[in-house]
Order: C-alpha cells, then sequence, then structure tokens
C-alpha cells in the first residue's frame, strides 16, 4: 500500500518535472517571439510587440518559399527513402548474405559520423555533376542522413513479418507485386510511418548539408533561422523557430491523417 | 485427368549451423483424382520437405511433378492451382473472414460479387455462415482453421495440400476437424494430400496411407493393409503394432532369443532373418485349464474406454496386449495371466539382405 503510494507521489513529481523542462523553453521562446527586447536580469518583457512577426510576413522575408522548399524537399527526400528502405531493410532483416554486418554498419554510418565529413565529399561530386545550388542537390543530399532512420524503422517491421504468410500467399495464386501490395505493405505500413516522421523531421532540420549544398540559393526554414539566431536578432530568431516546430508538427499530424485515411478505407 | 505423379524426387539440405544434413529421396509417388492421401510420419522424417517441393514453395533437386500431362515441375507455386492450408491458420489479420476467403479469388481477378457468393458457400460448408465481416483476431483457433480450410477450397484447387493441419488445436476441436474434412472431401471431391505425424489423424481421413521415414517413403497402401502387413519394422512400430520381435524363421516357425512361434502355414513364408508382428489385439487372455500358448506375469494395466491396454512380462520379454475382459473382471497387477495367439494373423517381415 504504502508503496504505491509513494510510487504514485514519484510518477507526479518526475511528470511536473518533465512539464516544466519541456515547457519552460517553449514559454520563454514565445515570449520572446512576441516582444522588441528583454533586457537581462528581467524574465518579462516590459511591453508586447508583433516586430518579428511583421519581418516575417513581410516580402522581404522569403518565409513562403522556405516553408515551401523545406516541405517538398522533406517530402520527396521521405518517398525516395522508402523506395530504397524497403528492399534494403527485407533484405537485411529476413536473410543472411556475407558481408551483411559490413551493409549494415556503411548505411548507419551517417548517423554516427558527423555530416560535415561526408558532406565535403558529396560537394566535390556535386560541384562536377553541377547539382550544387539546386533543390534536386540538396535533397538527394538530405537522403544520406535520414535514410538510416527509415531502413531501421523498416527493419524492424520486416522482422516481425515471416514467410509463412508470402507463402500463404502464393499458394492462393497471389504474384509478387500481389504479395507486396496485400501482404507485405499492410503489415510494414507502420513502420513506413514511423520510418516517414522520422526522414520527414531529419530533413527538415538539416543546416549545414543545405547551406554548404544549396551555396545559400535553397532556402529552407533553418536557413533563415540560423543568421538571426547566431547573433542577429533573438526575437525574430525566436518566431521562425516557432514556424519550424508548426512546420514539424503538421508534417507529423499529415502522416497521420494518411495513415486514418488508410485504415479508414480497409 | 488430374493425376499427381511425383517421380525421382530428390532433395538435400547441407549441414549448417545447428543443422545436420538432410536428404529425402523418393522413388513413385501417384495420388488419383479425388483420393484423399496421406504421408505419414515422425516428425524430421522429410514430410513437410516433401509437401513443400510438390507445393512449389521449394525447389527439388532432382526429380519430375506432373498433373496429369502437365509437367509442373518448375511451375512457381502461384500458377499451380494448388490449396494449401498449413499448421497455423495463417489469415490476413488486416482481412475480415469474407476478404480472406475471397482471397485467393481476389488474386484471379473475379468480380467483388462472384467473389462474395463463392465465399459465403464455402464458409456455409465450414460451418461459419454469419462470420463474414469478423476479423480473425475475433474468432477461436478452431474457428480461424476453418476459414483456412474454406479459403484453400474457394478456388477449387487441382489438389488440396494440408501439412499437420490440426496439431496446434486442441484434442476435442481436433477430432471435430477431422470430420470436417471427411465431409469437404466428399462434399467437393478434391483430390486431398495430407502430411502428418499422427497415425489417428491418417487412418481416419486417408483413402492410402503412405509411411515416411529418414526421408524415405516405406510403404504405400490402403490404411488395412499397412496395419495388417506392414513391411518393414518401423512401420509396423510407427502405426502401433507394439511387439515387434526380431528373430529368424526357418521351414515356418519363428525363432527369437525369447520366443519359439509356429507361424500360420497358408502363407508361404520366406526363411531367414527378420521381424515377427504380434498385433496386441490377436492376444486373448484365456483361463489355465483352457489351450494356452504363453504364461505370464501382469505388470501394468491401463483403462481406455472398452478395453485394457495390458503389458505381460512372460520372462524373456514384455508383451502389449489388448483385452476387453469378457467377464467383466478388472485386472490388477501382479496376477498371472494365460494367453493364447490367433497364429492366423501373425505377420512376418523379412529382412531385406
Amino acid at each position: 500500500m504504502n508503496n504505491a503510494r509513494l510510487m504514485h507521489g514519484m510518477h507526479v513529481v518526475l511528470t511536473f518535472l518533465l512539464l516544466i523542462i519541456v515547457t519552460l523553453p517553449i514559454i520563454s521562446l514565445v515570449v520572446g517571439a512576441f516582444t522588441q527586447q528583454m533586457p537581462w536580469p528581467r524574465l518579462w518583457p516590459e511591453y508586447w510587440s508583433l516586430r518579428a512577426w511583421e519581418y516575417m510576413i513581410s516580402p522581404t522575408s522569403d518565409v513562403g518559399v522556405a516553408i515551401w522548399t523545406s516541405l517538398s524537399i522533406a517530402a520527396a527526400v521521405t518517398v525516395i527513402n522508402i523506395l530504397l528502405a524497403v528492399p534494403v531493410a527485407d533484405a537485411l532483416s529476413r536473410y543472411s548474405f556475407a558481408g551483411k554486418t559490413w551493409i549494415e554498419v556503411l548505411l548507419y554510418a551517417p548517423i554516427i559520423i558527423p555530416a560535415f565529413v561526408s558532406v565535403m565529399g558529396i560537394h566535390i561530386t556535386f560541384l562536377r555533376l553541377g547539382l550544387t545550388d539546386t533543390s534536386f542537390g540538396v535533397m538527394l543530399a538530405h537522403i544520406a542522413p535520414s535514410l538510416p532512420y527509415m531502413i531501421r524503422a523498416l527493419m524492424i517491421s520486416f522482422g516481425t513479418l515471416g514467410f509463412e504468410w508470402e507463402e500463404q500467399g502464393r499458394m492462393l495464386g497471389a504474384r509478387r507485386m500481389q504479395r507486396f501490395r496485400h501482404i507485405v505493405l499492410p503489415h510494414i505500413l507502420p513502420g513506413i510511418v514511423v520510418g516517414s516522421g522520422l526522414s520527414m523531421l531529419v530533413s527538415l532540420s538539416q543546416y549545414l548539408i543545405t547551406f554548404l549544398i544549396g551555396g545559400g540559393q535553397v532556402i529552407t526554414i533553418p536557413i533563415l533561422l540560423f543568421p538571426f539566431a547566431s547573433g542577429g536578432d533573438p526575437n525574430i530568431a525566436a518566431a521562425y523557430t516557432l514556424v519550424f516546430a508548426g512546420l514539424a508538427a503538421a508534417a507529423l499530424w499529415g502522416l497521420d491523417v494518411l495513415l486514418n485515411m488508410y485504415y479508414r478505407r480497409r | 485427368m488430374n493425376i499427381l505423379r511425383v517421380s525421382g524426387l530428390t532433395k538435400t539440405y547441407k549441414e549448417t549451423k545447428g543443422n545436420d544434413s538432410f536428404s529425402i529421396r523418393l522413388g513413385n509417388l501417384e495420388i488419383q483424382e479425388g483420393e484423399s492421401f496421406a504421408i505419414l510420419g515422425p516428425s524430421g522424417c522429410g514430410k513437410t520437405t516433401l509437401l513443400k517441393c510438390i507445393a512449389g514453395l521449394l525447389p527439388p533437386d532432382e526429380g519430375l511433378i506432373w498433373i496429369g500431362d502437365e509437367n509442373i515441375t518448375s511451375l512457381p507455386p502461384e500458377k499451380r492451382e494448388f490449396g494449401m492450408v498449413f499448421q497455423q491458420p495463417l489469415l490476413f489479420p488486416h482481412m475480415t473472414v469474407i476478404e480472406n476467403v475471397g482471397f485467393g479469388l481476389k488474386m484471379q481477378r473475379v468480380g467483388k460479387k462472384e467473389r462474395r457468393a463463392a465465399a459465403q458457400a464455402v464458409l456455409a460448408a465450414v460451418g461459419l455462415s454469419g462470420y463474414d465481416s469478423r476479423y480473425p483476431n475475433e474468432l477461436s483457433g478452431g474457428q480461424q482453421q476453418r476459414v483456412a480450410v474454406a479459403r484453400a477450397i474457394v478456388s477449387k484447387p487441382r489438389l488440396l495440400l494440408m501439412d499437420e493441419p490440426f496439431s496446434a488445436l486442441d484434442p476435442g476441436i481436433r477430432g471435430e476437424m477431422r470430420q470436417l474434412v471427411r465431409d469437404i472431401h466428399k462434399q467437393f471431391r478434391i483430390t486431398m494430400l495430407l502430411v502428418t505425424h499422427d497415425q489417428d489423424e491418417a487412418f481416419e481421413l486417408a483413402d492410402r496411407i503412405a509411411i515416411m521415414h529418414n526421408g524415405e517413403i516405406l510403404q504405400t497402401g490402403i490404411p488395412t493393409e499397412v496395419y495388417m502387413k506392414p513391411n518393414h519394422p518401423f512401420v509396423a512400430r510407427f502405426i502401433g503394432s507394439s511387439n515387434v520381435i526380431q528373430g529368424e524363421c526357418h521351414q515356418g516357425e519363428f525363432r527369437s532369443n525369447q520366443l519359439h512361434i509356429k507361424l500360420p502355414t497358408k502363407d508361404e513364408v520366406p526363411s531367414g532373418p527378420g521381424w515377427l508382428v504380434i498385433r496386441s489385439e490377436l492376444f486373448r487372455s484365456v483361463s489355465s485349464l483352457e489351450e494356452w500358448q504363453l504364461k505370464g506375469v501382469l505388470i501394468d494395466v491401463k483403462f481406455r474406454q472398452g478395453y485394457y491396454q495390458l503389458q505381460v512380462d512372460i520372462g524373456s520379454m514384455t508383451l502389449h496386449m489388448l483385452e476387453s475382459m469378457p467377464d467383466n473382471r478388472i485386472p490388477q497387477v501382479g496376477e498371472t495371466l494365460f494367453l493364447s495367439l490367433d497364429s492366423s494373423q501373425l505377420h512376418y517381415i523379412p529382412a531385406i539382405e
């Protein structure tokens, strides 16, 4: 009894702590976005201001273009990741072959090795191919850091899909594409959604790769945000951060809606 | 027309981590149209491998598989028009019962209405009318397997394959399912090939049985023939003859270290080493005043519905017998039994050199 009460107490305290940790920065962010300046050591602004937002909706800010570029690059990256990761994850999680461990290490390397390292090589190659300063080039470069997450999520899905389901499908006359569509796809769909969410978020938050490959010509939200955050204007940076957070939330929500539509149709 | 013929089929697995090398070697196997055929063998004898080769899920190393005049050896399973029921129901979890049953027809691009009608007809045949829109997780194990059977037969397969279809079910439901498969076999006249390790299942469902051991078929025949006249001591033991005694036959008389028995003279019994099979129901317990051939001490009694399973120690060995105890006496461990033997039904298996 006592133990249960203690556990409950700890539960309450931990939940409260977590809420503070998560909400405090957001509060200061929101406050920062709606004020002019907040001289130290004040915790609350003297007066409110919409200056940051006025700047953002002004035509000089490029924010509309940046949102569109960010989202379209993230979406394209995700689609390509799905197409690449499905066969890769299937092979890695359900088949055994020589050199499998090395291929896995290679595929996960972008998570561990700093993006800067691979981008230098990619940059030189893209310069030769004429892909720098283009959205297409940026999109290709975003695949490296985001693909491992998609592969990982799909490998878990494939790991729980035994071959017997496809064998049953074959005995019922289903050809390869029919088996994929009616048996494999419904099973790995949750993995695709999780991987897509991660892939979108990773792509949306790329700064360095976008900056180097895009050469300042491809404007995404992080590209706009960075100069303000690194000393220019913390209020505008705060406003951009909110836009960015909204974008990420909208992307995840959109995936959720798509998934629900799929399940309702069934 | 749709006779299944398998000839010279071999399949070898190389030794891998944790698995010994293993191979099946098959002479000839022929299953008539409309026949119900069982391959019976202990686990690990290769019967599932054989079934998967016939299904097309595993490529055989050698050998040919024919359906009628069509050589299907290299035809992929999805084009063989076979049905298969696995040990697990394997119903697609995201589809309702009716969608599961109609899946095969959908793959053949049969229209929705037609599909629905056909699926409902077979669902009625397996006793699951009204379950159309349930999902598999809302069904019991037995019901799921019924749906799996319905799904396998809805597109009128040329051959229905079953791999230990009821072994994952409770014993009570197993009996029901056997009856269901018997009924369906009669109703739809489907050619059936069943693989099982369960003698009762094979004897109940099959017109003919093949006994498989270590990758080879030892004997093929109708159930009574396999039971009465096994051609190999393994067959005799596996289908339940508990008294298989190794010895030698000479001029119609069987001798082993334990027994001397005169064999019936109506069959010509070849001389030489071999095994004598005494089915456990051939013994009868008699009073000491009557004619008896063997005397022993009762060491174990098991009561089964309507009869007893007894073990009698005759000094040199233990005999297994079935006895219905006509005088309603309950046999007691430790008592002395006098046995007579119906020697006209003794069976002798000569050793193959």
